[in-house]
């Protein structure tokens, strides 16, 4: 729920400084730009050190463009929502920035072994390097945990990162 | 997201990328960067300035990369940043392209 203000009449409301905790995309690829200004406000209320804004940004990118490309096939105007819930932050040690996304695509677990790229496997020659399949394995590398649940409609992707406590 | 280019003694052609490398980075650079791979020989990829790589922009990449190795000629990558860095180690692409931090390092790898 978003943090609220006590006004001057007494009345409370929205806190306008503080980011949305929710973000609702259209699977359309040109809908990723409103992500980095969410998750950029995002880090600054949490106070995030720019290598892990850069690993969020780096893994909404990839699980949102590939439930656009691969999980709605390219059909635009269809739902996509970015949840962001912090955990345990009020311990200075281990707590975790968490972005929860939904969709309604067809089910399909990214971290399931088929899905999963093995690590970076070694190709001798740069014309056998695979064009695709790194969003995966980039998740995997630079997201703290993944996780992933079937819905009766869809899929959800939890990806959490760590943080310092505010 | 920029892009421009500069010819050093050598015959190396520097392409400076500046910006962020995401997915709309990667469109906005993906045409000059395949019309330079179409005829550099070696190739200086700049990252210096690149303050975000992902997948789609690793791809802007590595795809003039094939094209210029599959003619004979040779790329490195130049002064990633940490983070940068992490993404080409993590794609493996770093053991087919050379990543150097220095200059002169790099000059010597298009020798």
């Amino acid at each position: 729920m978003r943090a609220t203000l006590t006004l001057e009449n007494g009345m409370t409301g929205p806190d306008p400084s503080l980011p949305e905790p929710r973000l609702t995309l259209k699977s359309q690829l040109e809908d990723l730009t409103l992500v980095w200004p969410w998750a950029e406000a995002i880090a600054a209320r949490y106070s995030v050190p720019a290598d892990t804004q850069f690993a969020i940004q780096l893994c909404l990118e990839e699980a949102l463009s590939n439930i656009i490309r691969h999980g709605y096939r390219g059909q635009p105007d269809q739902a996509i929502s970015v949840e962001c819930a912090p955990a345990g932050v009020e311990n200075e040690n281990a707590g975790e920035l968490v972005f929860t996304i939904e969709d309604h695509a067809p089910s399909f677990d990214p971290l399931a072994p088929c899905s999963v790229a093995a690590p970076a496997p070694a190709p001798v020659s740069i014309q056998e390097f695979p064009p695709g399949g790194q969003g995966i394995r980039l998740m995997r590398k630079f997201a703290s945990r993944l996780a992933w649940q079937q819905l009766a409609n869809g899929n959800r992707l939890t990806l959490a990162f760590a943080i310092r406590g505010s | 997201m920029q892009i421009s280019t500069e010819e050093m003694p050598g015959g190396i052609t520097r392409v400076v990328l500046d910006g962020r490398m995401d997915i709309a980075g990667a469109a906005a650079v993906d045409l000059k960067m395949n019309l330079i791979a179409g005829s550099a020989k070696k190739l200086l990829v700049d990252l210096e300035k690149v303050a975000f790589l992902g997948s789609m922009g690793l791809r802007s990449i590595v795809t003039p990369a094939r094209a210029v190795k599959s003619r004979g000629g040779k790329v490195v990558l130049f002064a990633p940043n940490e983070m940068v860095e992490s993404v080409l180690k993590t794609s493996g692409i770093d053991t087919l392209i050379p990543v150097c931090h220095d200059l002169d390092a790099a000059i010597a790898e298009l020798g």
